[in-house]
């Protein structure tokens, strides 16, 4: 099944129409705050929906901040990809015009966090450059990824972090240190003359990025 | 020494603080554009750019505003963006940080996007609180995403976009097999970078056609 999902706004319906117009979809998810729910153009919608024998699904999600609505917008992509009946996957696209700048740059943020094919439909409708299921995980090697994923919960001394990464050796662990530390997504710092390494703000982003895509430390071992 | 990027609506205090708070600014670079169907925007905007040039000029520091045309139209303020940053990029010039909080909701995430694919340091203030927030921005590295050969050959179709190159056309300029090349080109189809479309004049061949977003993807200074 392919289904469209939308920003919304409230009074930016004629968005939703473009990308409605534009991009072929069985089944419509609109993402908006709450208070949407209640507006003439939310009606209108919906409306539209019922009369070609469709439902229209709501989903609310609050804009307080980016990356928590990042987060929620996330969660809507992952759970629309799946046919909650049949198990089988679905055709998303994501069209972020609609609603507040916060909620569409987060709408953006999260088609590439997950490689979700994305438009911008308004006046004009224009395909982003999102490449389908590339995330953020291709740009990882297998050992950088269990670097990654060995700290996300805190951050630990290396001499610690080398019993978690075995079989890798000291020296394969350093250069993959070295590595991501040049990539500022790995911070390091002195305690008690001994090296302890965390995530930096970017890197605890590219953990919730490989969390969301599904790559855990079993999931290394495999590939 | 740094450039700072900015996106400007009404409001010069949304650009400011970060022009303020970014240590060794010598450029501040911004983007704005009047919404036509508001009467007073053009006023609002043009009073808007000449603060914040104004407090530039008070800082001793560079500043551009530059006027889009349309600040409605994202795939053409993306490209203008992108375009932009390259340049101060190829000039040496560090790219401090790019403030997507002003202008219209197209321009800011125009340049949310070119953030993304520069990855360039990322500020955002919420509309409501004027809570500056940085972004944990991730630079999509398409560059490890797409084999060698793939990027060869979207930078070929792009170069001859005006043209309708057909598979075996394709292959000859790449200068590879053609069953080679309809393996990269199976690939870039799966990942939504280019399509195949029938020959106008024979059924039998398949022209390759780059998708629009791939021109977004590459920037249109390659």
């Amino acid at each position: 099944m392919r289904v469209l999902v939308s920003t919304f706004g409230g009074d930016d319906h004629a968005k939703v129409l473009s990308a409605m117009k534009s991009l072929p979809y069985e089944k419509l998810v609109l993402v908006g705050e709450a208070s949407v729910e209640d507006t003439e153009g939310f009606l209108k919608l919906r409306h539209l929906e019922e009369m070609s024998g469709h439902d229209m699904d709501f989903e609310p999600v609050d804009t307080s901040g980016f990356m928590e609505t990042v987060e929620e917008i996330c969660d809507v992509l992952i759970r629309c990809s799946k046919d909650p009946e049949s198990g089988r996957s679905n055709l998303v696209a994501l069209n972020i015009s609609g609603g507040s700048k916060l909620l569409g740059g987060a709408a953006l943020f999260s088609a590439f966090r997950l490689g979700t094919e994305a438009y911008h439909c308004d006046e004009r409708v224009t395909k982003l450059p999102v490449l389908k299921g590339a995330t953020a995980v291709d740009r990882f090697t297998t050992s950088q990824v269990k670097f990654i994923m060995s700290i996300k919960d805190g951050g630990m001394l290396f001499d610690e972090l080398l019993r978690t990464l075995q079989p890798a050796g000291r020296q394969a662990a350093e250069r993959t240190l070295r590595i991501l530390r040049k990539e500022r997504l790995v911070e390091t710092e002195l305690r008690s003359g001994k090296v302890h390494v965390a995530l930096s703000a970017e890197g605890r982003e590219v953990a919730r990025t490989l969390g969301v895509a599904g790559t855990d430390l079993a999931a290394c071992a495999d590939r | 020494m740094a450039v700072v990027f900015g996106t400007l609506g009404y409001r010069p205090k949304s650009l400011i603080p970060t022009i303020r708070s970014t240590p060794k600014v010598d450029k501040v670079v911004f983007y704005c554009g009047a919404d036509p169907k508001e009467q007073d925007a053009p006023k609002k905007v043009a009073e808007a750019k000449a603060a914040v040039l104004e407090y530039c000029r008070s800082m001793n520091i560079s500043a551009i505003g530059i006027e889009l045309d349309d600040p409605f139209d994202f795939k053409s303020i993306a490209l203008r963006i992108r375009r932009d940053v390259r340049k101060q990029k190829k000039e040496g010039k560090e790219i401090a940080v790019f403030n997507i909080a002003g202008g219209t909701r197209p321009t800011s995430s125009a340049a949310l996007l070119v953030c993304i694919l520069e990855g360039i340091p990322t500020v955002y203030v919420h509309d409501v609180t004027y809570e500056e927030i940085h972004l944990p921005l991730l630079r999509m590295e398409y560059n490890q995403v797409l084999s060698g050969e793939e990027r060869e050959i979207l930078r070929i179709l792009f170069k001859n976009r005006a043209k309708m190159l057909t598979e075996v056309e394709l292959a000859a300029i790449v200068g590879k097999h053609k069953a080679t090349v309809n393996h990269h080109l199976r690939n870039l189809v799966s990942k939504g970078a280019v399509r195949l479309e029938k020959h106008p004049g024979d059924a039998r061949k398949k022209i390759v056609m780059l998708e629009e977003s791939t021109e977004l993807l590459l920037g249109d200074d390659e």
